[in-house]
Formats: structure tokens, sequence, C-alpha cells
């Protein structure tokens, strides 16, 4: 990227750039949570709800509402947003997108593997597939035997091809393989994302990076944490970290030494950024879950990103906050459901 | 309850006069507030008459807040009632409590579902290309119990029609599903063709033209399919790529669209049949067709049974077109019977689901009685607004009671108007709606702004066009097509007619002054200037007239100038060479004396805004000292212009000083030698001005802000010691004004005598304002004078652009050739350019731009110098459709 970058930004990207600003400032605020969660039924979140950004978006939905209907609409409403903005957009923002929707074409290749595996029908299935990640040949994967062949015949066309370099193997496809192949895919996935924002330069690079860093070190943690107690070798463990996040090297080896939580803790006391993280986990009784922490200092930096101008990491930001938002919508409509109000504010507030 | 004894009600005193039950609470003090109401009047007939008396335009109406209390039996009439008529806006009494935990939600959500269906019907109605008329007749809100039957009725034409709707579905669906297998089986006449078509060269061909010849074992086996085409390149491709050539595909358009199942709409299909052999290739094959949601048929490998096939589909294909006619026939029924009902329901739920919300800003009484609404009311609608009530009370017995409460918020500007001044009320609206009953300027813009205009577009022939158009939209202004026309360029235009009729009227008035018609000059009187005696006096030769073109008319040679023209400048200016620098001396004059009467008449009209809101002092302390100063100045300006056209002849000509020079002169209190002056003791006039206007700057920046802190000094001083009998005295004194002086202005909040607001004062905002205001109008003097040049320049412009075009296109055009019929067809396209460029460039956007000058001039000169514009419209709740 030349130098001055600002200076034509907008002339490629000023419109996006503007109007996710303004769906940003859509996004519910605290006086909108206080409200929600009075909500004594789902109908009343409903009422709610209409006189916020997402409006009537449950006006054709037939009654009884369930909480899985409020999602599926809420995620159509962030996914027609989305594919505005990727319709408008022009090079390198759109490659951009096309990034950003890769994870979650991983995530759905993933689910209909798995669907496969358990002999379940694809159509049960494509309904839970995440709508930002769908594609044609999607419904095609479970024909294959083997991350080859899959490769080969289904995914070539995709964007996810390249991220399929690390991971062919002629392994038959079980669950365990399948869940390496997601961590590969996404440990490949984020590196050449990474890669790409770093590339880029400028202020997308500066706004990405950090974030993409954390992601990846979120990755590791949880990898680390899930496997505690498996089957899977501590070097296996250690080639499905993504290696550009901050604990790259020396972090990474250390977790992948961890034998359990403690001794991760230990680990993350060494970096300024995760330490306070670890600290603010509570212990098995009350407090905050690690997934939680993680999900909050997410939230922090995706809102810092607005503070800049002129780079597309308000995109990335946006969509990530959206989704946390509808996550805690979710939250907020299962626990009124499900007459649950004790933990009805455990939401995480958008700043 | 607001109402203090402190406040005594400017309470209404209607009331007594019609034997009402109101409660009242200060009878003494009502009589001498309520004068605009004439008894006389009956209160139906004079709210519907737009605008009775002109008087309501100089500021706008007097607005009460008004409390209502509704029977909890008769409030839905009531406000439905109310809403019919427009006259009250309701206030927000539940603003704290959300919208889901109001009294009336579930009524409201239930006219939401019942909206909700209804737009499932309308959608059907549209998809099957119907249109829906607007209902005719009054229709007013129903009343509750017709909810129900509105209800069922709308559930049941809505099952219905879902269930017509579903099996023309189901049927449409089976069609398109035949003739794709129709359309499948058409192409699939042919393999071999298509075999030798694909890859000719190919060693695979013999295969395919001798399937049982040589290689027996190896079966071919046929998938035959349709997909969607955009689906298709994509599904050869992976096809290709899952099973690595062991198969043939071909893909083939369909002949001709089909329709779709669902959209009804034409779409082409591929068609597709794949040889293949072995059974996984043929597993994995029907699994990507799958996924790509293609439509697979069974493909019959000999010829006859392919016939056969193909006879049966189009049979049964028959036989289900019947029935889908039968069913579409029933299906239009069905719709026709949406078409007449749904109308008028929707525009009766609508209004019921209003009349819900209003219902949901009341608070209900203690006792659960009634309910109580606070709206704001026009005053003159009182009457009109206790009729309504009592009217739709009456049946239930118990009557709904209005009441006038006191207030200190800033009440809603109300200015009615009719067609002719509604497009001037909308010119000062945009700018700013007006604070409560602060005087009006739309009133005046009715004459300054066309005239404003007019100075700058000065022809007579472009205002007689203008004039034309806007009184033909006039004449036409009540045929329905006219005002249906949905153009929102032309409804601009049209909402606009009456400025325009003005404007081009005023445009013609100035055009003769100008004496430009077309950019020609008119001869209606005799010219006041006569060559002959020029040419008699002189004793100019034959040989002097030869050599000079040009010659000039001394108006001191007795005989030549014989006086003014009796109208507007003489025509024969229009054959000088000096037209141009004698027209710019008379219209920079004009400009400048235009705009400072325009400013001075601004400043003036301030002082009614003083009177009105009871600031006395601001007479003495801001119209006095600004007034002196704009006059002091450019009223003097003003005055040396008329004093030497007045008291120089073309005698002393010659001798006559520069304006310009003294009025430089003046600030730097000097003399220059080679000016003399205009008269005795000139100089000592100027000074005393310049010391005089000078001497106002500090008046006007100290006087308020010093005159109310003392009074706030004087009062809180006054507080501890008498706070009984002073709170009595000022309570009968001020208050009677309080609630106005309240909203007064920005810094009179802080200055307000109401005992409350003595907290508020705060001396650096006040001076801190009217510092702002004191540079404002000063350096505004300056440069809004300077502003008004804008009105020489645009009328220079402006004549000059329509003189440039009679001069290249007309006068060209007149010169092409003596011979009548030469000129006669050459004049036929010239005129035409002539036309349209007369009307694009000097009508159109000549107009635009002349209209845009006068826009500002109004805004920002002449407005800033007394309106704040700081109010908010009064919005009543009303069912009338907005035009």
């Amino acid at each position: 990227m030349l130098e001055g970058a600002e200076l034509y930004f907008n002339v490629d990207h000023g419109y996006l750039e503007g109007l996710v600003r303004g769906c940003k400032a859509g996004l519910l605020t605290e006086r909108d949570y206080v409200n929600l969660v009075q909500c004594e039924t789902l109908e009343d979140l409903k009422i709610h709800l209409q006189t916020t950004d997402y409006g009537n978006f449950l006006a054709n939905q037939t009654n009884p509402l369930t909480v899985s209907k409020i999602d599926t609409e809420m995620r159509k409403k962030l996914c027609s947003e989305f594919e505005y903005f990727r319709n408008h957009s022009l090079e390198p923002l759109s490659t951009f997108f096309t990034y950003m929707t890769c994870s979650y074409m991983i995530d759905n290749v993933i689910l209909l593997m798995n669907g496969a595996l358990q002999k379940k029908s694809v159509k049960e299935i494509l309904v839970k597939c995440h709508p930002l990640g769908r594609f044609t040949e999607m419904e095609a994967v479970n024909i294959a035997e083997t991350p080859s062949d899959l490769f080969n015949a289904v995914l070539i066309e995709t964007p996810l091809a390249p991220f399929f370099q690390d991971c062919m193997s002629e392994n038959i496809l079980d669950e365990l393989n399948i869940e390496l192949l997601r961590n590969k895919l996404y440990k490949s996935y984020l590196e050449a994302f990474y890669k790409f924002c770093k590339n880029h330069g400028d202020v997308t690079a500066e706004i990405m990076c950090p974030i993409l860093e954390f992601e990846a070190d979120r990755r590791a943690f949880i990898i680390t944490l899930n496997s505690f107690g498996t089957e899977l070798s501590k070097e296996d463990r250690e080639t499905l970290f993504p290696t550009c996040g901050k604990l790259h090297p020396e972090g990474l080896r250390l977790l992948a030494q961890a034998e359990d939580f403690e001794q991760m803790k230990r680990v993350a006391e060494h970096y300024g950024v995760y330490k306070p993280l670890f600290e603010a986990v509570g212990d098995g009784s009350g407090g905050k879950t690690l997934e939680d922490v993680f999900y909050e200092h997410e939230v922090q930096m995706n809102v810092l990103a607005f503070n800049r101008q002129f780079h597309y990491g308000v995109f990335y930001a946006y969509t990530k906050l959206k989704e946390q938002e509808m996550r805690n919508i979710v939250w907020i409509a299962e626990c009124i459901s499900q007459r649950h109000r004790t933990k009805i504010n455990n939401y995480i507030p958008i700043l | 309850m607001k109402m203090g004894q402190t406040y005594p009600a400017p309470a209404w005193d209607l009331p007594h006069r019609h034997g009402g039950h109101l409660p009242c609470q200060d009878c003494s003090l009502s009589a001498f507030r309520n004068t605009t109401v004439p008894s006389s009047l009956t209160p139906r007939s004079m709210d519907l008459r737009p605008c009775r008396t002109m008087g309501s335009m100089f500021r706008s109406e007097e607005v009460a807040l008004v409390q209502l209390f509704l029977p909890t039996a008769a409030a839905y009439t009531c406000v439905s009632q109310l809403g019919e008529l427009g006259l009250v806006e309701f206030r927000d009494l539940n603003a704290s409590v959300s919208a889901f935990q109001r009294r009336f939600v579930m009524d409201v959500r239930r006219c939401e579902e019942l909206e909700k269906t209804f737009t499932f019907l309308q959608e059907e109605v549209w998809r099957a290309g119907l249109a829906l008329s607007p209902p005719e007749g009054a229709l007013p809100a129903p009343p509750p119990r017709d909810l129900l039957r509105i209800q069922e009725e709308t559930d049941r034409l809505a099952q219905e029609l879902r269930d017509v709707r579903g099996n023309q579905q189901t049927l449409r669906a089976q069609l398109h599903q035949l003739q794709l297998h129709e359309a499948v089986l058409g192409q699939g006449h042919c393999p071999p063709l298509v075999a030798t078509d694909t890859d000719g060269s190919s060693e695979r061909t013999p295969l395919l033209q001798d399937p049982r010849g040589p290689h027996q074992d190896l079966r071919v086996n046929f998938v035959a399919g349709a997909v969607e085409p955009h689906k298709a390149a994509a599904l050869e491709r992976l096809l290709w790529r899952a099973c690595r050539g062991f198969l043939i595909a071909s893909f083939r358009e369909t002949e001709q669209p089909l329709q779709d199942p669902v959209t009804g709409e034409p779409a082409t299909w591929m068609t597709f049949l794949i040889s293949y052999w072995g059974e996984q290739i043929g597993q994995k094959i029907l699994k990507i067709t799958n996924c790509f949601h293609c439509h697979v048929f069974p493909f019959e490998e000999q010829e006859e049974a392919r016939h056969a096939a193909l006879q049966q589909l189009q049979q049964q294909s028959h036989e289900l077109l019947e029935v889908l006619g039968e069913t579409e026939r029933f299906l239009s029924q069905v719709l026709g019977r949406v078409q007449r009902l749904l109308p008028p329901w929707q525009v009766q739920i609508h209004k019921m689901k209003a009349v819900y919300l209003a219902l949901n800003q009341c608070s209900v009484s203690a006792t659960h009685k009634c309910l109580i609404a606070e709206a704001w009311c026009a005053a003159r609608d009182l009457p009109a607004l206790q009729q309504a009530l009592q009217d739709s009370s009456s049946e239930a017995g118990v009557s709904a009671v209005v009441h006038r409460i006191p207030c200190r918020d800033m009440p809603p500007t109300l200015v009615r108007t009719n067609r002719f001044t509604a497009s001037f009320q909308g010119i000062v609206d945009a700018y700013g709606v007006g604070r409560y009953q602060e005087v009006n300027p739309a009133p005046y813009t009715v004459v300054t702004f066309p005239f404003l205009f007019a100075v700058m577009f000065g022809d007579v022939g472009h205002g007689l066009l203008m004039f034309l158009f806007a009184l033909a939209m006039v004449l036409a202004e009540n045929r329905p097509a006219v005002k249906a026309a949905q153009n929102e360029i032309w409804r601009t235009f049209f909402g606009g007619r009456y400025l325009l009729l003005l404007m081009g009227l005023f445009s013609v008035y100035t055009g003769f002054i100008y004496n430009e018609c077309f950019s020609r000059a008119t001869v209606i009187f005799r010219s006041g200037w006569n060559v002959s005696a020029m040419v008699d006096q002189s004793g100019w030769s034959d040989e002097f007239l030869a050599q000079h073109p040009l010659l000039t008319l001394d108006p001191n040679v007795s005989g030549v100038f014989r006086g003014p023209y009796p109208f507007g400048i003489d025509p024969v200016w229009s054959l000088a060479v000096n037209h141009l620098s004698f027209l710019n001396s008379f219209k920079m004059k004009m400009s400048v004396i235009l705009g400072v009467t325009h400013m001075a008449f601004g400043v003036v009209l301030g002082v009614f805004n003083h009177l009105h809101f009871r600031q006395p002092y601001r007479l003495l302390l801001e119209t006095l000292p600004e007034l002196v100063f704009l006059l002091g100045l450019f009223g003097y300006l003003v005055f040396l212009v008329f004093y030497k056209w007045l008291c120089y002849t073309p005698a002393s000509a010659a001798s006559a000083p520069s304006i310009l020079i003294h009025f430089i002169n003046m600030f730097l209190f000097s003399q220059s030698p080679t000016n003399r002056p205009l008269f005795t003791g000139q100089e000592l006039v100027q000074s005393a001005l310049v010391v005089l206007a000078l001497a106002m700057v500090p008046v006007l920046l100290l006087g308020t802000p010093l005159f109310l802190f003392r009074q706030h000094r004087r009062r809180s001083r006054k507080r501890p010691t008498g706070r009984q009998l002073d709170e009595d005295q000022t309570g009968l004194l001020d208050s009677s004004n309080a609630s106005e002086a309240a909203w007064g202005s920005d810094e009179e909040k802080a200055g307000c005598p109401g005992p409350e607001e003595e907290a508020e004062f705060v001396p650096s905002e006040v001076f801190m304002h009217q510092a702002i205001h004191t540079i404002e109008f000063c350096l505004g003097c300056i440069s809004n004078t300077a502003s008004y040049l804008r009105l020489w320049a645009l009328s220079l412009a402006h004549a000059q652009l329509s003189e440039v075009l009679w001069a290249m296109v007309m006068r060209t055009g007149l010169r092409m050739g003596n011979k009548i019929g030469v000129m006669a067809v050459v004049l036929v396209p010239i005129f035409a350019a002539f036309a349209v460029l007369t009307v694009a460039i000097l009508l159109v956007m000549e107009g635009l731009s002349a209209f845009l000058h006068a826009l500002r001039l109004h805004w920002v000169e002449f407005q800033n110098k007394f309106y704040s514009g700081t109010g908010y419209k009064l919005s009543p709740f009303s069912f009338a459709v907005e035009e």
C-alpha cells in the first residue's frame, strides 16, 4: 500500500465505511438491555426490539415465538446487511470480506461432515449452518471420504482451497480427525488472514493484527483447555496452534506442555494482555467463565476499532459486535423463555 | 399537578358562558386574558374554516394546555372523534413507562396482528396483478367490539386465500415437474448426437455409438434431469471433478421458458443427460445432483418407451392445466372479495390503532373511573373541543370534561394558513418554526419576497411568462388530475403556485421600471430626450457626423432634456453606450436603499416581540441602540443618496461630490479638499452620527445583562424579609405574564420574574449571549448591507444574459436575409432556439438563482434581526391524510 492511503480511501470505500458506522450506531444501548431484561415474555421482547434498529423483523413470524426463530431472523438480518456490504465492495475490501466469510464456511463444512458421519440428513443440518458461510457446493461435502477427496472434488473452487494445503492426509474422516481438520483449517485460515492484513499495511494492519493475534491466542488457549484429558498427544496439540498470535513461539511451546488449568494460567501470566483476563476468571462456583472473559476482551477491541478511520477493521468489528449482540439477545431470550431469571444479567455488555 | 397558587391560572373563561361545569381556579384574572374567542360564534362553524382572520398570521395563535378527563367508557369514542377533527396534540404522560407496559398495549397488539394479516392479503392481491382502490366515504374508527368481527372475517378470508393459494401452488409445482420431465425426455431423443457433438474425436465416442457392441459388459446408464441455469456450470465442473471422466454430461437449455411455481415468472431451465459407467459413480452423481437441488427424472433407454412416457406426460399435464384453471378462477373470486373488503378495513384498523396509541399516552385517574389526557389545543378551538367531547361522551352518560391548566413549557406554534399563505409560511418555516407567539415574518414575506425576487428578475416578458404559468396552475388547481399528479418536481412548483404568481406579477412591475421586455426597451410614453434639439443647437456638420459614430446628448442644452420619463428608465438609454454604467449606478444605490429599509423594518418588528413578551426594557436597551446604529450609519448613507439625487441638477453635475469618499471620510473623521461638502455643517453632523452610533455599542452590549442582574439582585435581597407579602404581589403582577415571559427567550429564562426561576439566573451566560448578539448585529449591519448588493449583481446578470441571448440568437436571425420567404423559413428554428433558451436559462435557471438569493436575503439578512425560530409546530392528532 502506498503512503497516505487515507487520501483516497474514501474514493472506493467511503460509502461503505459511512454505512457501517451508521449500522454500528444502531447497536443496542445499555438502556435497551435494561429494558430487554425486564421483559416478561418473548412477545414483550419482540415489542421492545421493534423500537430499536431491528424494526419489525419478526413481524411475519407466526405464533408462538421461539428463541430459535428470533435467532434465525437476526442472523438473516445480519446476513443481508453483510451481503449488501459485500456486493458494494471493491478490491481489496472484497477479498477482506471473503476472508471474513471463510471462518463461517469452515464451521459449516465441519458441521456437514459431522452430520454425514452421524448419518443425519443434509436438510436437517443445513438449517443449522450459518448463513454467512453458505456456498453452492456446500451440500456436496458429504460425498467425500477423505480430506483429499474433499479438497479435490468439492472445495477446490471455494476460497477455502488454499487452507487445505496443510491438512491433506489420506486419513479416514472420523470424529477426531474432523476436529483436527477443523483446527488445522482454522489455523491456516487465521494465518492467511493475518498475512493479508499485514501485507495490506496502513491502519488496517494496525487495527486488524491485534484483533487477529488475540483470536489466534484465544484459539490456542481454548484448544489447550479442551485437550485436557483427551487422547490428543502434546505434539499434535502444538501443530494445531495458530502461529500468528502474541504467544508464538515461546508461549505456544509452553502451552503445548501444559497439563491443567493452573499451568495454563501460569503461561498466561507471562503476557501482560492475558494476565488480567485469567485473573478475572472466577472459580467454579461463581464469577465469569474464561469464554466470557475472552468475549469481553474481544468486544472491547472491536469497539476500539471504531476510533480509527480509513481501515477495513470496522467491518470485521461490526460483524463481530453484531454477533455478540445476537448472542446477548439469545441469552436473554433463553432466560426469559426458561424462566431462569437469575442469570439473565450475564450477557456481555457492548460498550 | 402544577396548579400552585403562585400561578393564578390564565384560566379559560368560556365554561361560564356556556354554563359548563369546569373547575376554574381564578376567575378574576381570567377575564382579560382570553379576548381571542368571540362568544358569538358557534364553536362548530368557526374551526373548520382554515383562516378566519388575517390577524392570526401576524403571530402564532394562542395555544393552551388542556386537561381532558375522559370517562373510561367514552374515552375511545372521544379520542376517535378528536382524531377526526384534528384539534389537539396529545402530550405523553407515560414517557417513563416503556411501550409494552402501557394500558392499551393488548389492543394495539391485536390491531397489529390484524395489520399483519392485511399485509398478507394485500401482497396476495398485488401478486395477482390487481390494485386496491382507496376507500370512499367517511370511515370512522370502528367501535372496539367491531374489532372481533373484523378479525374473524379477516382470518376466514386469509385462511381461504391461503388454502386456494396452496392448492394453486401444488398444482403449479406438479405441472412444472411434468413440463420439466417432458423437456428432459424431449431432449433425450438423440443421445448419440450429443456425444458426437461434445467430443467427437475422443476415444469414448465408439462406446456411445454402439452401446451394445463389443463392450456389452460396460453398460451405459443414464441420469437425466433439470437444473437452474446459474448452477449448471458449477454442477458440470463438480461432476467432472468428482467422477474423473467416467461420465459424459450434456447440458441444454429448455426451448420455452417454464413458469416458476412460486413466483409465476417465466424462467428457462437447463436439462441435462448424464451417461456413466459403474454403480459407485451413479451413487455419487445422484448425491451431487441432490445437493444442487436438481430435478431428476427416470429416463427410459428405449426410444419407444420414452415416446410412450412423453405422451402420457402430455396427457397428464393437459388434465392438470384444466384443474389449475378451475383453481385460478376460484382464486380470483376470493381476491375480488378481498379487493372489496380490505381497503375500508385497513383505514378503520389504522384509525383504531392510532386511537389506542393516543390513549396509551393518557394517565389513569386514582379512581380508575376516567383517563386523564393532557393536550395542546388552540384557544380558539376550545369550544369546538368541548362540544366534540360532549357529543361523543353523551352516550356513556358521564360527560368528558375539558379544563385549561397553566403550564411553564413553551406551547407549540400554530399558524393557520390557507392555500395562498401556505407557501409563504413554508418559506419561513423552512428556516425555523417560530417561537410561540413571536412575530411571524410570513405576512411581510408575502410582499417582500416576490419584490426582492423581482428586483433581480426584472423583465416584463419573463415576468409575464412566469405569471401566466402560475395563473394556469391556479386556475387548474381544483382539477383532480392536477391534484393527483405524483411527480415530485411538479408538486414543488404546484405547491408554490401563488408564490410564483406574485413573483411573476412583481417581475412585470420591475420590468417596466427597468424598461426591459426580453431585454428590449418599450416606448410607451414619449422619451424625455430630444435628439433634434441637440442637432439644431450644436451645429454638427455633415463631416463631423460622418466621422463620429457616437454623439453626446447634453442635458444642459435647452430643449434636449425635457424632464424625466413618466415611469421607469427612459427608453433612450437602451441606445446609449453608457447604458450599463448608468444602470449600474442606479441599481447599486437602489440595492443599498432597499437593503437598509428592509433591515430597519426587521429591527422595528422586534418592537412587537418586546411589547408582546412584556419586556419594555429591551425597547430601550436593544431596539433603540440597534436602530440608532443602523440608521445613523447606513440610514445616513441612504439620506446622502437621496440628497444628491434631489439637489444636483445637470448644470451642477460637474461639481457634484462623491458620496463614497464622503462616507469613508465620515469614519476617518477627515475631509478631502477635492470633495466638496454636500451641505453646510456636514462634517459636524457626520461626526455626531459616528460618535452616537459607536456609543450605542456598549449600551447594546451591557444594557440588558446589567438590567437583569440588577433586577435579580433586588429581588433576592427583598425575598428573605417580606416573603409572604412579596409572593402575593409578584404573583399578581408577574405571574400573569409568567407563562409567557418564561419562555420569552433564552436569556430571558434567566431573568424571568417567576420565583422558581430565580435560581436559574447565570450572569455569565446572559453576558455571553448578549455579547454574541452585539457582535453579530454590529458586524452584520456592515456585511448585510453589502450582502444586499446581490440585488444589483443578479439583476445585472439577468439583464446581460437576456441581452446576449437576444443579440446572439434573435438578432442574427433577423439579419439573415431580406427576402420574406428566406426570413420566414430561417426564423422558425431561430425562434424555437430563442424560446427554448429563454425558458431554460432565463426563466428556470435564472429564476432559481434569483429565488435562492431572495430566500437568503430573507433568512439571513431580514429574519436575524428579530426572528429566533426556535419553536416547534403544533401537530394535532388527526386522521386526515396529509396532502
